[in-house]
């Protein structure tokens, strides 16, 4: 009624006077949208929220398990390394101990030889000692015989004289020496 | 009758300001015009619109990945905008889910229809013709009452018109009030809001065009002068129409997640 | 002097004035209420809009009139 009253009366085109024909399009198109995005996009953007927070918790989930299993890596590394440093200490304590008995039996042996060299040196020594008297004993007979001898042969009542025999002989004695050793 | 635009003298042969016979353009199919009307721009331009977003949104949602391409990222943030900013913060975190599709189709329906205003070729905002805002309306008008209905029953209609925590003395006065407002007033302004603003804006970008090509084809000197000035003014008008027609989209949107929200609230 | 046009224009443009101003105290106090207590902006918007709703239908009321009551 209106329409017709306003189309009427103005004769040109009034803007608050729908076209029926675009209201019914308008309508049926939008209600087409409508149920094209009911059926099928809201529903998809919804699935994707919905997988998005899932994998987002899902990968906190293995996020918090690899820091877990990290976490044991760790500990178990120290913990080795614990052990290693233990073990070496021990190594450490034990070669060192080692050493030390291996110096001392080095030492005692040592010592043992040098005791045993200084041993044997004083016996040679003794034996040479022995040696030399049993033949100094051997020439002091001839010697003191020879020297009584020339002695007897001199006149013995005269201290200086006497003590001049000795010393010739001695000088004799001397020169014989000389002259074998010259020879 | 050239309301909304600067009066003119045609008998003088100068300038003609472009009027809302300018809005309707010759059909396309003239065949239909026995039935009241044919097939015009306006309704073509309704097709492509729906067109337009079904792919949109089809192409964006159909190979969803968990992280999005730069596509799908543009669907979702279109999606996400009005799903959480206009659903979720008004009707509630509780029970919005089920109305984000009409507040979608509205959004995306009302938007594109309306930048079809400055897309080259289009050129018409489709929902300055009034025909086209009604019907919109006219679905949220009828979706809320129903909605209302289903809710609370019968007794909905009581719940919408009396106020709580009204004295009785003006409680009368305070219902005719409120039956206007709700149910007169609210899908009239809800449908011509929307369709005002297109209209005049599109008229004001018209004029700026017409005015421009009269003053600099045919003008003097000055008046050539004066064109470059309402270019500039019309291209100006042009970039605020667009953040208008966004605006728009979003205000109607977002009354009609508050109507939904109030008819779904236990008190008024 | 003649002047040409349509004084439902002129009406309209007075029915404006009312929601114009109704529009700008609406959201200004909804700015300063958000400008307060920016955690209010959920609860306050619904309100400012419908705010806004209800006020410029005074102004769509006039434009309505302004086209239905024609030339006379």
């Amino acid at each position: 009624m209106i329409y017709a009253a306003l189309s009427a009366a103005e004769g040109k085109v009034n803007p608050l006077v729908p076209n029926v024909w675009e209201i019914a399009l308008t309508l049926v198109t939008f209600l087409v949208l409508l149920y094209i995005v009911n059926k099928f996009v809201v529903p998809a953007f919804e699935k994707t929220y919905e997988e998005r927070s899932a994998a987002i918790e899902g990968g906190i989930a293995k996020a918090e398990a690899a820091q877990a299993e990290a976490n044991a890596a760790l500990d178990e590394y120290k913990q080795q390394l614990l052990d290693a440093r233990t073990e070496a200490n021990r190594i450490r304590e034990e070669a060192r101990a080692e050493g030390s008995k291996i110096l001392a039996d080095l030492k005692e042996k040592a010592a043992a030889e040098s005791a045993r060299i200084t041993e044997q040196a004083h016996v040679q020594i003794e034996a040479e000692r022995q040696a030399a008297v049993v033949s100094l004993r051997g020439e002091v007979g001839t010697l003191a015989t020879q020297l009584a001898s020339r002695i007897v042969g001199e006149a013995l009542d005269d201290d200086a004289r006497s003590a001049r025999v000795v010393d010739r002989f001695l000088s004799d004695l001397e020169n014989e020496q000389s002259a074998g050793a010259t020879n | 009758m050239i309301a909304l635009a600067l009066p003119a003298a045609p008998e003088e042969g100068g300038f003609k300001a472009p009027g809302l016979e300018d809005m309707h353009l010759p059909e396309i199919l003239p065949w239909g015009a026995d039935y009241g009307s044919g097939f015009g721009k306006q309704m073509l331009l309704v097709i492509i619109s729906v067109i337009l977003i079904s792919w949109f949104f089809m192409a964006a949602s159909r190979r969803r990945q968990i992280v999005p391409g730069k596509f799908q990222f543009l669907g979702e943030m279109s999606y996400n905008f009005v799903r959480n900013s206009v659903g979720k913060d008004i009707i509630g975190e509780k029970d919005f889910k089920p109305y984000v599709p009409l507040l979608m189709c509205l959004f995306f329906f009302i938007l594109v229809n309306n930048l079809f205003g400055v897309v080259p070729i289009f050129q018409m905002p489709t929902t300055s013709h009034v025909g086209t805002a009604y019907a919109l309306a006219g679905i949220v008008y009828v979706y809320w009452i129903y909605l209302g209905l289903k809710k609370h029953g019968i007794g909905y209609l009581k719940l919408a018109v009396v106020p709580s925590g009204v004295p009785k003395a003006i409680l009368p006065l305070i219902i005719i009030i409120e039956i206007i407002s709700n149910f007169f007033v609210r899908p009239l302004t809800h449908s011509l809001r929307l369709f005002a603003t297109m209209l005049s804006g599109h008229l004001i970008v018209m004029l700026g065009a017409a005015g421009t090509s009269y003053m600099i084809l045919e003008g003097g000197a000055f008046l050539k002068g004066l064109g470059v000035l309402t270019f500039i003014g019309g291209v100006g008008m042009g970039l605020f129409e667009v953040l208008i027609m966004a605006l728009q989209a979003y205000v109607f949107v977002l009354l009609t997640a508050i109507y939904i929200q109030g008819s779904l609230v236990e008190e008024h | 002097m003649e002047i040409y046009g349509s004084l439902n224009a002129i009406g309209y443009g007075l029915s404006a004035i009312g929601g114009a101003i109704g529009v700008g105290l609406v959201f200004a106090a909804y700015i300063n209420g958000v400008a307060r207590q920016p955690e209010a902006q959920r609860v306050l918007q619904p309100i400012a809009f419908l705010g806004l709703a209800l006020t410029e239908a005074l102004a769509i009321l006039g434009l309505v009139f302004a086209f239905i009551w024609g030339r006379v």
